[in-house]
């Protein structure tokens, strides 16, 4: 027998399939919803709607964007000649919110963790190397820069990536390692960010 | 470092609280009635981890949610209250009632277990050694559990790979795949390799080679790349060797080369004891190596690891526990347990003695 009515089960199983939600919050979360208005309900419902409706990838450089090409990728006054590669849309947010950084981006969306089957295929890497193409009607790119997280698998990427850059012709830095070790920049501050950006080296 | 009081609830089939001695604690009473399982928790608490069972969640008593131990500590003139909450679940640590993160944690009760198991350090196979150095270094040094944990990560991401590269049609294109780990594996298998070598030379210096028994014990750490070239620039040797094996790993499908493959020799007499050794050399080894672990720890941080015996008389013979104990007299806090009512008495003079009954104090004896 179930613990709940057959909805209220399936609305708990949904939330606990979210990351970092275990059975106890999915349960919380499930009984503030049904105590809710439907109003309330509603412009849940509608907000994921929307998200699901209106974001898209940039087909440019992968991030979350409502138009495509993204707002960074179409704006003239940034620095083509820069791109800063991120593992995850929120590193670019963490990156932005410093205001030093006036470049392009590149999300790769995840890193390489052969446990968890992700090769260089399984990342945004072939679009990053399309973008560093001499192209007609855009400046050449002159620097990337390898913003992935300074943990095992960061590191494997930024190190796997420089390799394959290299010898294309195009200077490529690593953030400096002021973060502590095994960290995530999603939790570094702005300061912490900016030293990283400014401490960035040759790889 | 002394641990005066420690409490346990849901532990396994402890109630109640002890106040232990700074000295000598003798914990005595017939068998099952837990005297392994208090001294458990005295190493439970202080290093979060169990010599009794890789999952300490199977103490919490079945009926219960969670266990608690929680303890005392005096260090000089601070005293401490440690708190290990274990949950089906995980394990959280805690100081002066407040959550503590791990790291922080760990050093304020540490502690060195004499047990059946620790015995395979002198007579199994090379991972307990690596273990036994480990463990000591991370109690010295404890930036060094942080590069081991990055080591054994970065060993797993590329076990993984190798994995899936010995299974492909062309493992050639898994060549470029393998260079960011094989870098990292050198960066931090050259700084474990410098670590666990400075260890071991200290770990020699500080032996009684003939504590126990005529025959000289001494130890040497045996790098599984000795031979193959200039250990002195272990990076450059660790790549070359890595190079040359490339296809080798590919082929069996996980990493054969760095320091996760070294052992540290025990030699008796010049004899791999290991091998050759009875088991009374063995013991005597054994705690030779503790107590020299002992003398690196207070060489460092000026105090001493609480010492625990389980089982003292099924372990050691009189003699053995006789110069143990005197060696260990003055220093460090221990915990002995056994089963026989004439030791717990043989010990009266000079140790308080506590007699467990069902899971709790049921006499004690406290002398000076
Ligand atoms: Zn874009």
């Amino acid at each position: 027998m179930l613990d709940y009515a057959e909805p209220v089960t399936k609305l708990i199983d949904e939330f606990k399939r979210l990351p970092g939600v275990g059975h106890k919050s999915a349960q919380r979360l499930a009984f503030y919803l049904l105590k809710a208005t439907p109003e309330e309900a509603d412009r849940l419902i509608e907000a994921i709607r929307e998200v699901k409706e209106k974001i898209t990838f940039c087909s440019i450089c992968n991030n979350l964007t409502d138009v495509d090409p993204c707002r960074y990728c179409d704006n003239p006054t940034r620095d083509h000649t820069m791109i800063c590669v991120v593992e995850e849309p929120y590193n670019l947010v963490a990156i932005e919110k410093t205001r030093e950084y006036h470049g392009l981006y590149h999300v790769l969306h995840g890193a390489l963790s052969p446990i968890r089957g992700i090769g260089p295929d399984e990342l945004k890497i072939r679009s990053l190397i399309e973008r560093l193409r001499p192209q007609d009607d855009a400046p050449e790119v002159e620097e990337v820069i390898l913003a992935t997280n300074p943990n095992t698998e960061g590191e494997a990427t930024a190190n796997y990536l420089s390799r394959l850059l290299k010898p294309l012709g195009v200077r490529v830095t690593r953030i400096g390692m002021g973060l502590p070790v095994g960290s995530d920049l999603e939790y570094a501050d702005e300061v912490t960010m900016h030293k990283a950006l400014t401490n960035r080296h040759v790889m | 470092m002394y641990l005066s009081h420690l409490e346990a609830i849901h532990f396994r089939n402890l109630s109640g609280a002890i106040d232990f001695s700074p000295g000598l604690n003798v914990i005595h009473g017939a068998n099952a009635q837990g005297k392994t399982n208090w001294l458990e928790a005295v190493y439970l608490l202080g290093t979060t981890k169990s010599f009794k069972t890789a999952h300490p969640r199977e103490a919490i008593q079945h009926q219960a949610e969670e266990a608690i131990l929680r303890g005392t500590v005096i260090s000089g003139h601070l005293s401490r209250d440690i708190q290990l909450l274990l949950t089906r679940t995980s394990k959280q640590t805690f100081v002066n009632g407040k959550r503590e993160v791990i790291t922080r944690y760990l050093g304020i009760l540490d502690a060195i277990a004499f047990t059946a198991d620790e015995m395979e350090v002198v007579r199994g196979g090379p991972d307990n050694r690596r273990r036994f150095v480990d463990r000591g270094l991370v109690s010295t040094l404890p930036s060094y559990l942080g590069t081991l944990a990055e080591y054994n990560r970065v060993l797993k991401q590329k076990n993984s790979l190798l994995r899936s590269a010995s299974d492909a049609d062309d493992p050639t294109r898994f060549f470029p795949m393998l260079e960011p780990w094989n870098d990292q594996l050198v960066a931090l298998g050259s700084e474990i390799h410098v670590a666990r070598v400075g260890y071991v030379e200290k770990l020699k210096a500080a032996l009684q080679p003939q504590l126990f028994q005529n025959e000289s014990i001494t130890v040497r750490y045996k790098s599984s790349l000795e031979g193959k070239g200039d250990l002195g620039d272990y990076p450059k040797l660790m790549r070359e060797r890595l190079e040359h094996h490339l296809k080798n790993e590919i082929a069996i499908g996980y990493a054969l080369v760095g320091p996760h493959r070294d052992d540290v020799e025990i030699l008796c007499d010049g004899y791999d004891i290991s091998r050759f050794g009875s088991s009374g050399q063995q013991r005597s080894a054994l705690l030779i190596l503790d107590l020299a672990q002992m003398v690196i720890y207070h060489q460092i941080l000026e105090d001493y690891p609480v010492f625990i015996v389980d089982d003292i008389d099924a372990e050691l013979d009189r003699n053995r526990i006789e110069i143990l104990l005197d060696t260990l007299e003055g220093s460090s806090q221990v915990f002995i347990s056994t089963s026989k009512r004439a030791i717990a008495q043989h010990y009266r003079e000079r140790a308080q003695t506590i007699e467990i009954a069902n899971g709790k104090v049921a006499a004690k004896v406290i002398t000076n």
